[in-house]
Protein backbone atom coordinates (compact mmCIF):
# COMPACT_ATOMS: atom_id res chain seq x y z
CA UNK A 1 0.00 0.00 0.00
CA UNK A 2 2.98 2.18 0.60
CA UNK A 3 3.39 4.76 -2.52
CA UNK A 4 -0.04 4.18 -3.36
CA UNK A 5 -1.03 8.00 -4.68
CA UNK A 6 2.70 9.03 -3.51
CA UNK A 7 4.68 8.46 -6.39
CA UNK A 8 5.23 11.30 -8.24
CA UNK A 9 4.35 11.26 -11.98
CA UNK A 10 1.84 8.92 -11.43
CA UNK A 11 -0.78 8.14 -14.27
CA UNK A 12 -4.10 9.09 -13.58
CA UNK A 13 -6.78 7.45 -15.76
CA UNK A 14 -9.81 9.93 -16.60
CA UNK A 15 -11.83 10.31 -19.52
CA UNK A 16 -10.57 14.23 -21.37
CA UNK A 17 -9.56 15.56 -24.49
CA UNK A 18 -5.68 15.97 -22.84
CA UNK A 19 -6.17 12.00 -22.04
CA UNK A 20 -6.89 11.65 -25.77
CA UNK A 21 -4.13 13.95 -27.34
CA UNK A 22 -1.51 11.84 -29.46
CA UNK A 23 0.94 11.02 -27.05
CA UNK A 24 3.75 12.77 -29.32
CA UNK A 25 1.45 15.85 -29.29
CA UNK A 26 1.71 16.03 -25.20
CA UNK A 27 5.56 15.29 -25.41
CA UNK A 28 6.72 18.06 -27.71
CA UNK A 29 3.92 20.48 -26.13
CA UNK A 30 5.50 19.47 -22.59
CA UNK A 31 8.90 20.14 -23.84
CA UNK A 32 8.24 23.62 -25.05
CA UNK A 33 6.58 24.62 -22.06
CA UNK A 34 9.25 23.45 -20.14
CA UNK A 35 11.99 24.99 -22.32
CA UNK A 36 9.91 27.77 -22.81
CA UNK A 37 9.84 29.40 -19.77
CA UNK A 38 13.08 30.13 -19.42
CA UNK A 39 12.14 32.33 -22.00
CA UNK A 40 9.60 34.03 -20.32
CA UNK A 41 11.40 36.57 -17.91
CA UNK A 42 9.14 38.41 -16.37
CA UNK A 43 6.44 37.67 -13.18
CA UNK A 44 3.46 38.51 -15.56
CA UNK A 45 4.83 36.53 -18.42
CA UNK A 46 4.80 33.45 -15.70
CA UNK A 47 1.66 34.62 -14.03
CA UNK A 48 0.15 34.58 -18.06
CA UNK A 49 1.95 30.65 -18.33
CA UNK A 50 0.46 29.63 -14.88
CA UNK A 51 -3.57 30.30 -15.83
CA UNK A 52 -2.63 28.71 -19.12
CA UNK A 53 -1.19 25.42 -17.01
CA UNK A 54 -4.63 25.86 -14.42
CA UNK A 55 -6.79 25.84 -17.34
CA UNK A 56 -5.12 22.53 -18.35
CA UNK A 57 -5.18 20.82 -14.57
CA UNK A 58 -9.02 21.62 -15.02
CA UNK A 59 -9.44 20.42 -18.51
CA UNK A 60 -7.58 17.04 -17.46
CA UNK A 61 -10.42 16.05 -15.13
CA UNK A 62 -7.75 15.30 -12.56
CA UNK A 63 -8.21 16.08 -9.39
CA UNK A 64 -6.18 19.01 -8.37
CA UNK A 65 -5.10 17.33 -5.19
CA UNK A 66 -2.94 14.73 -7.04
CA UNK A 67 -0.61 17.79 -8.80
CA UNK A 68 -0.62 19.19 -5.56
CA UNK A 69 0.86 16.05 -3.93
CA UNK A 70 3.15 15.66 -7.07
CA UNK A 71 4.70 19.23 -5.89
CA UNK A 72 4.97 18.61 -2.67
CA UNK A 73 8.67 16.88 -3.17
CA UNK A 74 9.88 20.09 -4.48
CA UNK A 75 8.74 22.77 -1.68
CA UNK A 76 11.96 22.20 -0.41
CA UNK A 77 14.07 23.30 -3.12
CA UNK A 78 11.02 26.69 -4.48
CA UNK A 79 11.12 27.74 -0.15
CA UNK A 80 14.78 27.63 -0.43
CA UNK A 81 15.61 29.03 -3.50
CA UNK A 82 13.15 32.16 -2.40
CA UNK A 83 14.19 32.49 0.92
CA UNK A 84 17.79 32.80 -0.86
CA UNK A 85 17.00 35.60 -3.35
CA UNK A 86 14.90 37.07 -0.55
CA UNK A 87 17.54 37.63 2.13
CA UNK A 88 21.05 37.60 -0.12
CA UNK A 89 19.84 39.61 -2.92
CA UNK A 90 20.58 43.65 -2.29
CA UNK A 91 18.51 45.18 -5.26
CA UNK A 92 16.08 47.70 -5.15
CA UNK A 93 14.54 49.75 -2.27
CA UNK A 94 14.78 48.31 1.08
CA UNK A 95 11.69 47.15 2.53
CA UNK A 96 12.58 45.67 5.70
CA UNK A 97 15.87 45.76 7.75
CA UNK A 98 16.54 43.71 11.16
CA UNK A 99 20.15 43.30 12.17
CA UNK A 100 22.06 42.12 9.21
CA UNK A 101 18.91 41.06 7.59
CA UNK A 102 17.66 43.09 4.56
CA UNK A 103 14.87 42.77 2.65
CA UNK A 104 14.82 43.96 -0.81
CA UNK A 105 12.34 45.07 -3.25
CA UNK A 106 14.60 43.34 -6.05
CA UNK A 107 15.06 39.93 -4.04
CA UNK A 108 11.39 39.63 -2.92
CA UNK A 109 10.36 39.53 -6.66
CA UNK A 110 13.13 37.62 -7.99
CA UNK A 111 12.52 34.96 -5.06
CA UNK A 112 8.81 34.85 -6.20
CA UNK A 113 9.77 34.52 -10.15
CA UNK A 114 12.05 31.42 -9.34
CA UNK A 115 9.85 29.91 -6.95
CA UNK A 116 7.24 30.09 -10.00
CA UNK A 117 9.08 28.87 -12.49
CA UNK A 118 10.46 26.08 -10.38
CA UNK A 119 6.77 25.24 -9.72
CA UNK A 120 5.56 25.15 -13.27
CA UNK A 121 8.23 23.42 -14.62
CA UNK A 122 6.88 20.13 -11.92
CA UNK A 123 3.33 21.19 -12.95
CA UNK A 124 3.78 20.91 -16.89
CA UNK A 125 5.44 17.46 -16.63
CA UNK A 126 3.44 16.25 -13.83
CA UNK A 127 0.69 17.18 -15.95
CA UNK A 128 2.49 14.54 -19.08
CA UNK A 129 2.74 11.81 -16.79
CA UNK A 130 -1.17 12.12 -15.32
CA UNK A 131 -2.80 12.31 -18.34
CA UNK A 132 -0.75 9.75 -20.21
CA UNK A 133 -0.13 6.76 -19.68
CA UNK A 134 3.01 4.53 -19.50
CA UNK A 135 2.67 2.60 -22.31
CA UNK A 136 1.57 5.59 -24.39
CA UNK A 137 4.16 7.75 -23.09
CA UNK A 138 7.11 5.09 -24.34
CA UNK A 139 5.00 4.73 -27.59
CA UNK A 140 5.37 7.97 -27.86
CA UNK A 141 8.74 8.59 -26.71
CA UNK A 142 10.09 5.92 -29.07
CA UNK A 143 8.47 7.80 -32.46
CA UNK A 144 9.97 10.81 -31.61
CA UNK A 145 13.35 9.18 -31.44
CA UNK A 146 12.65 6.61 -34.34
CA UNK A 147 14.60 9.29 -36.91
CA UNK A 148 17.62 8.60 -34.55
CA UNK A 149 17.23 4.48 -35.50
CA UNK A 150 19.50 6.21 -38.57
CA UNK A 151 22.53 6.41 -36.92
CA UNK A 152 21.87 3.20 -35.03
CA UNK A 153 20.17 4.58 -32.14
CA UNK A 154 18.08 2.00 -30.19
CA UNK A 155 15.41 4.26 -29.86
CA UNK A 156 12.98 0.91 -28.56
CA UNK A 157 15.42 -0.64 -26.64
CA UNK A 158 15.62 3.49 -24.71
CA UNK A 159 11.98 3.58 -24.79
CA UNK A 160 10.98 -0.29 -23.36
CA UNK A 161 14.03 0.22 -20.44
CA UNK A 162 12.25 4.02 -19.45
CA UNK A 163 8.94 2.30 -19.57
CA UNK A 164 10.15 -0.73 -17.53
CA UNK A 165 12.32 1.73 -14.95
CA UNK A 166 9.01 3.67 -13.99
CA UNK A 167 6.94 0.89 -14.12
CA UNK A 168 8.89 -0.61 -11.40
CA UNK A 169 9.85 2.56 -9.36
CA UNK A 170 6.16 2.17 -7.45
CA UNK A 171 6.77 -1.81 -7.47
CA UNK A 172 10.30 -1.53 -5.50
CA UNK A 173 8.87 1.22 -3.02
CA UNK A 174 6.71 -1.28 -1.79
CA UNK A 175 9.13 -4.08 -2.18
CA UNK A 176 11.43 -1.69 0.55
CA UNK A 177 9.07 -1.17 3.21
CA UNK A 178 8.22 -4.59 3.31
CA UNK A 179 11.61 -5.59 3.92
CA UNK A 180 12.15 -2.42 6.43
CA UNK A 181 8.98 -3.74 8.30
CA UNK A 182 10.68 -7.26 8.17
CA UNK A 183 13.52 -6.14 9.36
CA UNK A 184 11.91 -3.70 12.39
CA UNK A 185 10.43 -7.11 13.34
CA UNK A 186 13.57 -8.01 14.34
CA UNK A 187 14.39 -5.09 16.32
CA UNK A 188 16.14 -3.27 13.44
CA UNK A 189 15.41 0.82 13.57
CA UNK A 190 16.07 3.09 11.50
CA UNK A 191 15.69 6.51 12.82
CA UNK A 192 17.96 5.93 16.14
CA UNK A 193 21.49 6.96 16.60
CA UNK A 194 23.62 9.28 14.33
CA UNK A 195 24.30 9.36 10.50
CA UNK A 196 26.96 6.40 10.24
CA UNK A 197 24.61 4.20 12.31
CA UNK A 198 21.50 4.77 10.18
CA UNK A 199 23.05 4.12 7.06
CA UNK A 200 24.04 0.56 8.55
CA UNK A 201 20.52 0.31 9.64
CA UNK A 202 19.99 0.37 5.75
CA UNK A 203 22.32 -2.43 4.83
CA UNK A 204 19.71 -5.47 6.20
CA UNK A 205 17.46 -3.68 3.87
CA UNK A 206 19.73 -2.74 0.46
CA UNK A 207 20.95 -6.20 0.48
CA UNK A 208 17.81 -8.39 0.13
CA UNK A 209 16.01 -5.41 -1.92
CA UNK A 210 19.14 -5.58 -4.66
CA UNK A 211 18.78 -9.11 -4.63
CA UNK A 212 14.85 -8.79 -5.09
CA UNK A 213 15.63 -5.96 -7.83
CA UNK A 214 17.68 -8.69 -9.89
CA UNK A 215 15.40 -12.08 -9.62
CA UNK A 216 12.70 -9.69 -10.37
CA UNK A 217 14.50 -8.91 -13.71
CA UNK A 218 15.41 -11.98 -14.96
CA UNK A 219 11.42 -13.14 -14.27
CA UNK A 220 10.74 -10.49 -16.34
CA UNK A 221 12.99 -11.09 -19.34
CA UNK A 222 11.73 -14.44 -18.87
CA UNK A 223 8.48 -13.80 -19.22
CA UNK A 224 8.96 -11.16 -22.06
CA UNK A 225 10.61 -13.71 -24.02
CA UNK A 226 8.18 -16.57 -23.81
CA UNK A 227 5.87 -14.34 -24.98
CA UNK A 228 7.83 -14.14 -28.07
CA UNK A 229 10.04 -10.57 -27.16
CA UNK A 230 12.52 -9.83 -29.50
CA UNK A 231 12.87 -6.24 -29.12
CA UNK A 232 11.99 -3.63 -31.76
CA UNK A 233 12.81 -4.81 -35.26
CA UNK A 234 9.19 -5.85 -37.29
CA UNK A 235 7.37 -5.20 -34.18
CA UNK A 236 3.62 -4.11 -35.10
CA UNK A 237 1.11 -2.21 -32.35
CA UNK A 238 -2.16 -2.68 -30.89
CA UNK A 239 -2.74 0.93 -30.54
CA UNK A 240 -1.45 2.73 -33.97
CA UNK A 241 -0.14 6.63 -33.33
CA UNK A 242 -2.35 9.26 -35.40
CA UNK A 243 -0.99 12.40 -35.23
CA UNK A 244 -4.45 14.27 -35.74
CA UNK A 245 -5.53 17.94 -36.08
CA UNK A 246 -5.81 18.34 -32.51
CA UNK A 247 -2.42 17.96 -32.16
CA UNK A 248 -1.15 20.00 -34.10
CA UNK A 249 -3.50 22.60 -32.35
CA UNK A 250 -2.41 21.38 -29.29
CA UNK A 251 1.30 22.25 -30.15
CA UNK A 252 0.35 25.67 -31.68
CA UNK A 253 -1.17 26.01 -28.36
CA UNK A 254 1.55 25.53 -26.44
CA UNK A 255 4.08 27.59 -28.74
CA UNK A 256 1.26 30.76 -28.48
CA UNK A 257 1.06 30.43 -24.63
CA UNK A 258 5.07 30.87 -24.25
CA UNK A 259 5.21 33.58 -26.64
CA UNK A 260 2.63 35.45 -25.03
CA UNK A 261 4.46 34.68 -21.77
CA UNK A 262 7.86 35.74 -23.25
CA UNK A 263 6.34 38.98 -24.62
CA UNK A 264 5.03 40.14 -21.69
CA UNK B 1 0.83 -13.49 27.87
CA UNK B 2 -2.23 -12.38 26.53
CA UNK B 3 -2.79 -10.37 23.58
CA UNK B 4 -6.01 -8.06 22.90
CA UNK B 5 -6.78 -6.24 20.16
CA UNK B 6 -9.91 -3.78 20.80
CA UNK B 7 -12.05 -2.60 18.11
CA UNK B 8 -8.93 -1.64 15.77
CA UNK B 9 -9.38 0.17 12.61
CA UNK B 10 -7.26 0.48 10.12
CA UNK B 11 -7.71 2.76 7.33
CA UNK B 12 -4.59 3.39 4.22
CA UNK B 13 -4.20 6.56 2.67
CA UNK B 14 -6.68 8.56 4.56
CA UNK B 15 -7.79 11.48 2.64
CA UNK B 16 -6.90 10.46 -0.48
CA UNK B 17 -8.57 8.96 -3.60
CA UNK B 18 -6.85 5.44 -2.52
CA UNK B 19 -8.04 5.24 1.02
CA UNK B 20 -9.51 1.94 2.09
CA UNK B 21 -10.68 0.57 5.19
CA UNK B 22 -8.83 -2.66 6.06
CA UNK B 23 -9.91 -3.65 9.18
CA UNK B 24 -13.18 -1.90 10.77
CA UNK B 25 -13.54 -3.09 14.27
CA UNK B 26 -11.70 -5.73 14.65
CA UNK B 27 -11.47 -7.30 18.29
CA UNK B 28 -9.53 -10.48 19.49
CA UNK B 29 -7.53 -11.85 22.13
CA UNK B 30 -4.55 -14.79 22.31
CA UNK B 31 -4.03 -16.26 25.37
CA UNK B 32 -0.78 -17.79 26.42
CA UNK B 33 -0.30 -21.85 25.27
CA UNK B 34 -3.31 -21.30 22.76
CA UNK B 35 -2.91 -21.32 19.04
CA UNK B 36 -5.55 -18.51 17.23
CA UNK B 37 -5.96 -19.31 13.44
CA UNK B 38 -6.93 -16.44 11.07
CA UNK B 39 -8.47 -17.34 7.97
CA UNK B 40 -10.10 -15.36 5.59
CA UNK B 41 -9.82 -14.84 1.73
CA UNK B 42 -7.49 -12.18 0.18
CA UNK B 43 -7.97 -8.70 0.62
CA UNK B 44 -9.91 -9.69 3.93
CA UNK B 45 -7.51 -7.47 6.22
CA UNK B 46 -5.18 -10.98 7.70
CA UNK B 47 -1.55 -9.05 6.47
CA UNK B 48 -2.62 -6.04 7.96
CA UNK B 49 -4.08 -7.39 11.27
CA UNK B 50 -0.91 -9.12 11.84
CA UNK B 51 1.12 -6.16 11.76
CA UNK B 52 -1.04 -4.38 14.52
CA UNK B 53 0.18 -7.40 16.79
CA UNK B 54 3.43 -5.42 17.35
CA UNK B 55 2.12 -2.17 16.10
CA UNK B 56 4.41 -2.05 13.53
CA UNK B 57 0.93 -0.02 11.87
CA UNK B 58 -0.59 1.75 14.41
CA UNK B 59 -4.75 1.17 14.76
CA UNK B 60 -6.46 4.45 13.00
CA UNK B 61 -8.77 3.92 15.71
CA UNK B 62 -8.91 1.25 18.57
CA UNK B 63 -6.24 -0.31 20.50
CA UNK B 64 -3.53 -3.30 21.05
CA UNK B 65 -3.38 -4.40 24.87
CA UNK B 66 -0.30 -6.81 26.37
CA UNK B 67 -1.48 -8.30 29.16
CA UNK B 68 -3.85 -5.14 29.78
CA UNK B 69 -1.26 -2.58 29.29
CA UNK B 70 -1.88 -0.50 26.71
CA UNK B 71 1.09 -1.46 23.46
CA UNK B 72 1.33 1.87 22.32
CA UNK B 73 2.88 2.97 25.98
CA UNK B 74 5.12 0.31 25.73
CA UNK B 75 8.61 0.85 24.42
CA UNK B 76 8.49 -0.58 20.52
CA UNK B 77 11.70 -2.90 21.06
CA UNK B 78 10.51 -4.35 24.36
CA UNK B 79 6.60 -4.91 22.45
CA UNK B 80 8.81 -5.96 18.95
CA UNK B 81 10.75 -8.93 21.24
CA UNK B 82 7.71 -10.32 22.97
CA UNK B 83 5.78 -10.42 19.91
CA UNK B 84 7.60 -12.18 16.96
CA UNK B 85 6.02 -11.41 13.44
CA UNK B 86 6.90 -13.46 10.61
CA UNK B 87 6.15 -11.70 7.40
CA UNK B 88 4.50 -13.69 4.16
CA UNK B 89 7.50 -15.07 2.32
CA UNK B 90 9.93 -13.87 5.26
CA UNK B 91 13.11 -15.10 3.29
CA UNK B 92 13.07 -11.99 1.41
CA UNK B 93 14.61 -10.03 4.13
CA UNK B 94 17.24 -12.54 4.71
CA UNK B 95 20.39 -10.44 3.98
CA UNK B 96 23.67 -11.60 5.65
CA UNK B 97 26.49 -13.61 4.09
CA UNK B 98 26.24 -16.70 6.49
CA UNK B 99 22.71 -18.27 8.27
CA UNK B 100 24.40 -17.76 10.84
CA UNK B 101 24.62 -13.85 11.69
CA UNK B 102 21.41 -13.61 9.92
CA UNK B 103 19.67 -15.26 12.32
CA UNK B 104 22.18 -13.27 15.22
CA UNK B 105 20.89 -9.95 14.35
CA UNK B 106 17.71 -9.89 16.35
CA UNK B 107 19.12 -11.15 19.06
CA UNK B 108 22.22 -8.52 18.17
CA UNK B 109 19.98 -5.55 17.85
CA UNK B 110 18.51 -6.57 21.32
CA UNK B 111 22.02 -5.97 22.69
CA UNK B 112 22.64 -9.62 24.29
CA UNK B 113 26.03 -11.03 24.75
CA UNK B 114 27.90 -13.17 22.55
CA UNK B 115 27.45 -16.58 24.54
CA UNK B 116 23.66 -15.76 24.59
CA UNK B 117 23.47 -15.03 20.96
CA UNK B 118 25.26 -17.67 19.89
CA UNK B 119 22.92 -20.12 22.78
CA UNK B 120 20.06 -18.38 20.78
CA UNK B 121 21.04 -19.19 17.23
CA UNK B 122 21.66 -22.54 17.93
CA UNK B 123 18.04 -23.34 19.84
CA UNK B 124 16.70 -21.65 17.08
CA UNK B 125 17.79 -23.23 13.72
CA UNK B 126 17.90 -26.41 15.96
CA UNK B 127 14.11 -25.52 16.45
CA UNK B 128 13.22 -25.05 13.08
CA UNK B 129 15.23 -28.21 11.98
CA UNK B 130 18.29 -26.26 10.18
CA UNK B 131 21.59 -26.40 12.13
CA UNK B 132 22.96 -27.95 9.27
CA UNK B 133 23.16 -24.74 7.83
CA UNK B 134 24.72 -22.34 10.36
CA UNK B 135 27.55 -21.53 7.70
CA UNK B 136 26.47 -21.85 4.85
CA UNK B 137 25.09 -18.22 2.15
CA UNK B 138 21.66 -17.86 2.97
CA UNK B 139 20.91 -17.24 -0.84
CA UNK B 140 22.03 -20.37 -1.92
CA UNK B 141 19.64 -22.06 -0.09
CA UNK B 142 16.57 -23.97 -0.86
CA UNK B 143 13.18 -22.22 -0.50
CA UNK B 144 12.23 -23.96 1.75
CA UNK B 145 15.29 -24.36 3.69
CA UNK B 146 15.29 -20.08 3.88
CA UNK B 147 11.84 -20.26 4.97
CA UNK B 148 13.13 -22.27 7.87
CA UNK B 149 16.19 -19.55 8.46
CA UNK B 150 13.59 -16.67 8.69
CA UNK B 151 11.91 -17.87 11.04
CA UNK B 152 14.71 -19.00 12.91
CA UNK B 153 15.68 -15.65 12.90
CA UNK B 154 12.72 -14.45 15.43
CA UNK B 155 12.79 -17.22 17.07
CA UNK B 156 15.70 -16.05 18.21
CA UNK B 157 14.34 -13.08 19.94
CA UNK B 158 12.40 -15.90 22.04
CA UNK B 159 8.96 -14.13 21.49
CA UNK B 160 6.39 -14.94 23.68
CA UNK B 161 3.83 -14.81 21.15
CA UNK B 162 4.81 -15.74 17.73
CA UNK B 163 2.50 -14.39 14.36
CA UNK B 164 3.03 -15.92 11.62
CA UNK B 165 1.57 -14.49 8.09
CA UNK B 166 1.13 -17.02 5.95
CA UNK B 167 4.10 -19.42 7.23
CA UNK B 168 3.47 -22.78 4.78
CA UNK B 169 2.74 -20.43 1.35
CA UNK B 170 4.57 -21.68 -1.23
CA UNK B 171 6.40 -24.84 1.00
CA UNK B 172 6.20 -28.69 0.19
CA UNK B 173 3.87 -30.60 2.49
CA UNK B 174 6.51 -32.48 4.01
CA UNK B 175 8.22 -29.29 5.22
CA UNK B 176 4.41 -27.65 6.05
CA UNK B 177 4.29 -30.63 8.63
CA UNK B 178 7.75 -30.13 10.29
CA UNK B 179 6.34 -26.07 10.55
CA UNK B 180 2.94 -26.96 12.25
CA UNK B 181 5.14 -29.57 14.70
CA UNK B 182 7.06 -26.48 15.14
CA UNK B 183 4.09 -24.01 15.92
CA UNK B 184 2.16 -27.04 18.38
CA UNK B 185 5.55 -27.20 20.23
CA UNK B 186 5.35 -23.33 20.78
CA UNK B 187 2.05 -23.68 22.23
CA UNK B 188 3.41 -26.33 24.83
CA UNK B 189 5.65 -24.43 26.17
CA UNK B 190 2.74 -22.58 26.82
CA UNK B 191 3.61 -19.52 24.60
CA UNK B 192 0.74 -18.36 22.33
CA UNK B 193 0.62 -18.69 18.63
CA UNK B 194 -1.31 -16.41 15.90
CA UNK B 195 -1.43 -18.59 12.73
CA UNK B 196 -2.98 -16.51 9.65
CA UNK B 197 -3.23 -18.69 7.06
CA UNK B 198 -5.62 -19.29 4.09
CA UNK B 199 -5.20 -22.57 4.07
CA UNK B 200 -8.50 -24.42 6.17
CA UNK B 201 -7.10 -27.69 6.58
CA UNK B 202 -3.99 -26.59 8.38
CA UNK B 203 -5.73 -24.28 10.90
CA UNK B 204 -8.54 -26.48 11.71
CA UNK B 205 -5.59 -29.01 12.29
CA UNK B 206 -3.58 -27.55 15.00
CA UNK B 207 -5.59 -23.97 16.01
CA UNK B 208 -7.47 -24.15 19.24
CA UNK B 209 -9.28 -21.37 18.06
CA UNK B 210 -10.24 -19.91 14.64
CA UNK B 211 -10.89 -16.71 13.92
CA UNK B 212 -13.00 -15.78 10.51
CA UNK B 213 -12.23 -12.67 8.73
CA UNK B 214 -14.50 -10.70 6.19
CA UNK B 215 -13.90 -7.53 4.68
CA UNK B 216 -11.78 -6.30 7.28
CA UNK B 217 -14.61 -7.50 9.96
CA UNK B 218 -14.78 -10.62 12.32
CA UNK B 219 -17.29 -12.66 10.97
CA UNK B 220 -16.78 -15.46 13.34
CA UNK B 221 -14.95 -17.07 16.36
CA UNK B 222 -14.69 -20.06 18.28
CA UNK B 223 -12.97 -23.68 17.82
CA UNK B 224 -12.69 -25.27 14.61
CA UNK B 225 -15.49 -27.36 14.74
CA UNK B 226 -18.29 -24.58 16.13
CA UNK B 227 -16.90 -21.77 13.40
CA UNK B 228 -16.00 -24.85 10.67
CA UNK B 229 -19.91 -26.50 10.86
CA UNK B 230 -21.44 -23.39 11.23
CA UNK B 231 -19.87 -21.39 8.08
CA UNK B 232 -20.04 -24.27 5.78
CA UNK B 233 -18.36 -21.85 3.00
CA UNK B 234 -15.50 -21.04 4.63
CA UNK B 235 -14.76 -24.47 6.15
CA UNK B 236 -11.94 -27.05 5.08
CA UNK B 237 -13.07 -30.06 2.53
CA UNK B 238 -13.05 -32.82 5.27
CA UNK B 239 -16.04 -30.44 7.47
CA UNK B 240 -17.88 -30.37 3.96
CA UNK B 241 -17.88 -34.00 3.66
CA UNK B 242 -18.59 -34.86 6.91
CA UNK B 243 -21.32 -32.65 7.00
CA UNK B 244 -23.29 -34.58 4.89
CA UNK B 245 -23.17 -37.39 7.35
CA UNK B 246 -24.04 -34.85 10.39
CA UNK B 247 -27.86 -36.15 10.75
CA UNK B 248 -26.91 -40.02 11.35
CA UNK B 249 -23.48 -39.05 12.64
CA UNK B 250 -23.64 -35.95 14.74
CA UNK B 251 -19.95 -36.86 16.37
CA UNK B 252 -17.94 -37.40 13.37
CA UNK B 253 -15.40 -34.96 12.43
CA UNK B 254 -14.84 -33.32 16.20
CA UNK B 255 -12.02 -32.38 16.47
CA UNK B 256 -12.07 -31.04 12.72
CA UNK B 257 -9.08 -33.43 12.28
CA UNK B 258 -8.14 -35.20 9.13
CA UNK B 259 -6.50 -38.14 10.48
CA UNK B 260 -8.65 -38.77 13.09
CA UNK B 261 -12.12 -38.00 10.85
CA UNK B 262 -11.01 -40.68 8.14
CA UNK B 263 -10.17 -43.29 10.78
CA UNK B 264 -14.20 -42.68 11.91
CA UNK B 265 -15.57 -42.23 8.28
CA UNK B 266 -13.37 -45.86 7.81
CA UNK B 267 -14.41 -47.22 10.70
CA UNK B 268 -18.18 -46.33 9.72
CA UNK B 269 -17.82 -48.28 6.34
CA UNK B 270 -16.29 -51.24 8.52
CA UNK B 271 -19.72 -51.25 10.64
Amino acid sequence: MVGAGRTFGRFYPAVSLLHELDPRAKILATAIFILGIFLVGSIPGLLEVAAALAVLVVASRVPPGVFLRTLRPVAIIVILTALFQILFSREGVTLFEWGILQVHEGGLSMGFFLALRILLLVLAAGLLTATTSPVALADGVEDLLSPLKRFRFPAHEVAMMTTIALRFIPTLQEEAQKIMNAQAARGASFAEGGLIRRAQAFRPVLVPLTVGAFRRADELAEAMESRGYRGGEGRTRYRELRFQVRDALALAVAALVIALGALL
Amino acid sequence: MKLELVDVWHVYSPGTEFEVAALRGVSLSVESGEILGVVGGTGSGKSTLAQHMNLLLTPTRGRVLVDGVDAAAMRKRDLRRRVGLVFQFPEQALFAPTVEEDVAFAPRQLGLGEDEIRRRVQNSLEAVGASHLTGRFPHALSGGERRRVAIAGILAMEPEVLVLDEPTAGLDPAAREDLLGLVSRFRDESRSVVLISHDLDEVAEVADRVCVLEKGEVRAVGTPAEVFYENLDVAPATVRVVSELHGVYPDLGRPVRFGETLQALRGLLEA
